[in-house]
């Protein structure tokens, strides 16, 4: 066609891409033999420090040089003939190893002397390894196979006689424009638009994936090219440049986009050589040594291929903004719109234009900041996106958006009502896309095209915030029982656009985030709750992923330290969800049933303990406490009026052990302890039998107990011992029988005169156990040894205990023997925790010595260990 | 040479991973991996809605050593991983016919 689409571009940056003081003497295509030294001469212009459009041209040359050598040797006599570039090469863009398009034009009067030319042409392409694309034809053979091919029918456009007959290559220009341009415009638009589409499907909507293609991706050449080629056909521009004349750009797009369009070029060049082949796709693998030859460094808050990435995503977001614009435009002015409806006032200033939100006088802006958000406003509430020509108007005010709109309370409940929604995600694309919401939220501007270089995150963190909202959409329906929970959906979403905005500064995203959504939610006007919450949300956003995978979600202690963390059932709610949708907006690789097992189990486990502390509880109070004080005035609450209870007594630690109903029944109990020494409860509950014992604590308190249960053949599943500040204890132990499975059989009445016996000190206790179990233990001697006993004296564990814990393989009586050693050393046992599952014992003991003092002498301590270690191995 | 698989707890991979380091195994493969054994899945109820957990998610980890090495492995995974409670994994050890590095072609005890 034109012989100069990108002469005015080339002149334009051409020289940007050539080092001062480089271009020592010129290298000329001639100096080298044939084509099968391209590489040789790539490589020295190269050393010449020629990249860039330049680098293309050069390579362009060099090739036709060549090849026109090899033509005009070999062409026969007479006219007839004509060597054509196509595609990328007809428009000398040819980086080092991109296809080479060449076409041989032949009269049909000449086919007889084809072969001999063919040969001489081809051969040394093929010899010289490159990847040829060629074809024979003659202009009416063109016409008829460009019908079918639209690939073929672009790369026309681009047609460029190498050498040859002129008025061959004139004529096939002559019937191509008749057949394929004239008249066809439309038609070329729509198969324009639907190959873009078709891109998109294959290779993402979005400009700022992991591994961007910087030929095919949104953003990338084919989005470039495809624009040039509509504005060529629709219009008859034939380059950016008149593009801005035509008033198709404004001069700002037009140097932002070219810089963009230099930059991507230098980019695949350079590709190419990282890779050693035709690679068009910036694979992680490549990134870092990309990021160095473009001359970055690792700096302290952002390594050199991050700093890269951000620039590559960053242009290729130019390019796409403005082709998506530029499409829109020819379709409007094409007029595809079927059935235009007549445009329809919104408000003041704003209508519905096209099926689009259209601001009307972009003069209005200036007097009127708040339309911006105005607009975005009517763009949620009608469902419509803003159309182009609003959406440029936006871009280019942006000067506009001021302290003043920055902290207008109007424009934030706007800005709240769109993020609470139903038509969030969209909205906040456009306010990204259109550059709005980092103008309106400046702390986001740090964040804004920033790459993360680790193969987990696929977007950018502006679009992972965006993402984000999507995914909360989602979840608004997929668990539209925990969203409904939540009263103020608008916090959740803001938090989930803000979660990562403290990234891009190092080390702590997510408390700098915090500090930084706090400052934000002051200027939205949020109350001081909803600021709170905020906080919360945007700090704590990776605790429950954290807590899942890397805790032991079957500590009880654990799970209350959760709920104290997160406080309500509301804030537990929004944080799941935020959780989750983070997780999904990163990358395909982060979310799967895996982990979404394990964050249920965690969140059903908070869920369940936050439920059963407050059942009644107003939402404040659940916000503002969940710990002991909490329980203690609902025990006050549950108390008689006649009852004074002395929460003195109580340690935190019993009081968050059990429900407010069962420490009242405690309390109840302990008034009969004036006249009975020794009370004993059981209770049949469907996965054990619970019993409880009331008493004055006594040294060997336990051992007799456990004792007891041994002989009644009863096994210890767990254990709750506390002694109140007075002395008394109260001692809570599931157990299950070994030998009796139904419960109403077994002898309790026994149990409990043995019991009050035992703990009398007027029971036997060691030689019955010992007639009882001789053929037991000895029975099992020689299994047992499999799984070594361990014993531990932690001192530093508690603050007023010496905290023992014992791992042993489980048999009956265990439980006695251990007990037992430590009373004999005259230990007291304040607390203990007994686990026995499966066959396994761990049991944790929380000890003084008989003075009072935690067991800090290392010869008794040793002395301790070792006596144990017997009492649990040696038996 | 010998493979040895363990299942374990989520929490507790990185306590074996570094127990592992510490005694010389520098290569494992880890996958998450879903299952059920002793430790049965569980229904639960919260709010009227029902939650299934079916399959308890588990760490996979294997590694290929020479079978010299295996009860230490084992040992240190047992030590490791172990809580004491229900659901604690198992180990499997099986045996391993060749080993062979792509990179260099290298075969048995060299390639591990």
């Amino acid at each position: 066609m034109q012989n100069d689409t990108p002469q005015v571009l080339r002149n334009r940056v051409g020289n940007m891409n050539e080092p001062a003081g480089m271009a020592k003497t010129a290298i000329e295509p001639q100096d080298f033999t044939g084509l099968q030294a391209r590489r040789q001469a790539l490589d020295a212009y190269w050393q010449q420090g020629i990249s860039g459009y330049t680098l293309l041209r050069k390579h362009s040359d060099f090739v036709d040089h060549h090849l026109a050598s090899n033509f005009e040797k070999n062409a026969p006599a007479g006219d007839g003939f004509a060597l054509v570039a196509l595609g990328g090469y007809g428009r000398q863009e040819l980086y080092p190893f991109s296809d080479i398009d060449i076409m041989l034009l032949y009269e049909p009067s000449r086919k007889d002397d084809l072969n001999s030319l063919v040969e001489a042409v081809l051969y040394p392409l093929w010899d010289s390894g490159l990847e040829v694309g060629h074809a024979v034809r003659t202009p009416e053979e063109c016409i008829a196979d460009a019908a079918d091919d639209f690939f073929f029918r672009v790369a026309m456009l681009d047609a460029r006689l190498i050498t040859g007959s002129e008025t061959l290559f004139a004529r096939l220009q002559k019937i191509y424009k008749s057949t394929y341009i004239e008249g066809k415009r439309q038609e070329f638009l729509y198969d324009m638009l639907e190959q873009r589409q078709k891109r998109e499907t294959q290779y993402g909507r979005h400009t700022y994936l992991l591994e961007p293609h910087i030929k095919e991706s949104c953003g990338g050449f084919r989005d470039i090219q495809s624009m040039l080629w509509t504005a060529q056909v629709v219009f008859g521009l034939k380059n950016l440049a008149s593009l801005e004349e035509a008033g198709l750009l404004s001069q700002e797009e037009l140097v932002r986009f070219e810089q963009a369009q230099n930059y991507l070029v230098r980019i695949r060049n350079r590709l190419h050589y990282v890779s050693g082949r035709k690679n068009d796709q910036l694979f992680f693998e490549h990134q870092e040594e990309m990021a160095q030859a473009f001359g970055f460094t690792n700096q302290k808050d952002m390594l050199a291929v991050e700093h890269f990435m951000r620039e590559v995503y960053g242009h290729m977001q130019t390019v796409s903004v403005t082709v998506d614009l530029f499409f829109e435009h020819v379709e409007e002015v094409l007029g595809c719109d079927e059935s235009p409806k007549p445009a329809k006032t919104l408000e003041p200033g704003i209508e519905l234009r096209h099926n689009r939100v259209y601001l009307v006088n972009t003069e209005l802006i200036s007097n009127k900041p708040q339309l911006f958000m105005r607009l975005f406003y009517q763009s949620s509430r009608t469902g419509k996106s803003l159309h182009f020509r609003t959406r440029k108007a936006i871009t280019a005010n942006l000067h506009l958006v001021d302290d003043k709109l920055r902290s207008s309370r109007r424009s934030a409940k706007l800005f709240l009502n769109v993020l609470g929604g139903s038509d969030s995600f969209r909205v906040m694309e456009e306010m990204l896309d259109t550059g709005f919401l980092t103008a309106y939220i400046p702390e986001l501007a740090r964040v804004e095209s920033l790459a993360q270089h680790d193969i987990y995150h696929v977007f950018t963190v502006d679009r992972h915030l965006v993402q984000t909202i999507a995914e909360l959409e989602r979840l608004q329906e997929e668990e539209s029982n925990i969203y409904a929970v939540i009263s103020a959906p608008q916090i959740l979403f803001l938090a989930g656009l803000l979660h990562d905005v403290g990234k891009g500064y190092g080390h702590g995203h997510a408390e700098r985030g915090a500090d930084l959504a706090r400052q934000i939610g002051r200027r939205l006007g949020l109350g001081d709750n909803e600021i709170a919450v905020v906080d919360f949300l945007v700090r704590d956003h990776l605790f429950l992923s954290h807590t899942a995978q890397r805790r032991d979600l079957e500590d009880e202690e654990l799970i209350m330290r959760c709920a104290r963390q997160v406080k309500s059932p509301e804030r537990l709610a929004m944080l799941y969800l935020l959780t989750i949708a983070d997780a999904r907006a990163t990358g395909p690789t982060v979310w799967n049933d895996w982990k979404a097992a394990l964050l249920l189990e965690l969140y059903l486990k908070i869920a369940l303990l936050l439920d059963r502390k407050d059942i009644s509880a107003k939402e404040q109070v659940r916000g503002a406490e969940l710990g002991a004080q909490w329980i203690r005035e609902k025990i006050s609450e549950l108390a008689a009026e006649n009852i004074t209870i002395n929460f003195d007594l109580f340690s935190d630690d019993y009081l968050l052990s059990f429900p407010p109903e069962v420490i009242m029944e405690h309390i109840i109990h302990a008034k009969k302890l004036a006249k009975q020494d020794v009370l004993f409860f059981h209770e049949h509950k469907p996965e054990s039998w619970s019993l409880l014992v009331m008493t004055k604590d006594r040294p060997g308190l336990l051992a007799n107990i456990f004792g007891v249960l041994a002989l009644h053949n009863l096994n210890v599943m767990a254990a709750k011992i506390f002694t109140w500040a007075d002395g008394t204890a109260v001692d809570t132990i599931e157990v299950a029988s070994t030998i009796e499975e139904n419960y109403d059989n077994q002898n309790w009445q026994a149990m409990e005169e043995e019991l009050g016996l035992a703990i009398q000190q007027r029971l036997g206790l060691e030689y019955r156990l010992s007639r009882k179990l001789v053929s037991l233990r000895s029975r099992r001697q020689g299994v047992q040894q499999r799984l070594a006993s361990k014993v531990t004296i932690d001192n530093k564990a508690s603050e007023l205990y010496s905290v023992i814990e014992v791992f042993s393989e489980d048999r009956i009586g265990i439980l006695y023997d251990i007990t037992k050693t430590l009373s004999d050393f005259g230990i007291s046992i304040y607390r203990a925790r007994i686990g026995s599952k499966a066959d396994q014992v761990v049991d944790v003991f929380y000890v003084l010595d008989h003075d009072g003092r935690k067991i800090e002498d290392p010869a008794f301590k040793k002395e301790l260990h070792n006596g144990l270690l017997y009492a649990v191995t040696n038996q | 040479m010998k493979k040895i698989e363990a299942i374990i707890k989520p929490f507790k991979l990185d306590d074996v991973k570094e127990a592992l380091n510490g005694i010389g195994i520098k290569g494992m493969t880890i996958s998450e991996v879903k299952g059920y054994g002793r430790q049965k899945g569980h229904k639960e109820i919260y709010r009227g809605a029902e939650y299934i957990v079916d399959f308890i998610p588990k760490a996979k980890l294997e590694i290929i050593v020479d079978t010299g090495q295996v009860d230490q492995v084992i040992e240190t995974i047992c030590q490791a991983a172990k809580t004491g409670k229900i659901g604690d994994g198992k180990i499997f050890v099986l045996p391993v016919e060749e080993v062979i590095r792509v990179r260099t072609g290298e075969k048995g005890v060299e390639a591990i």
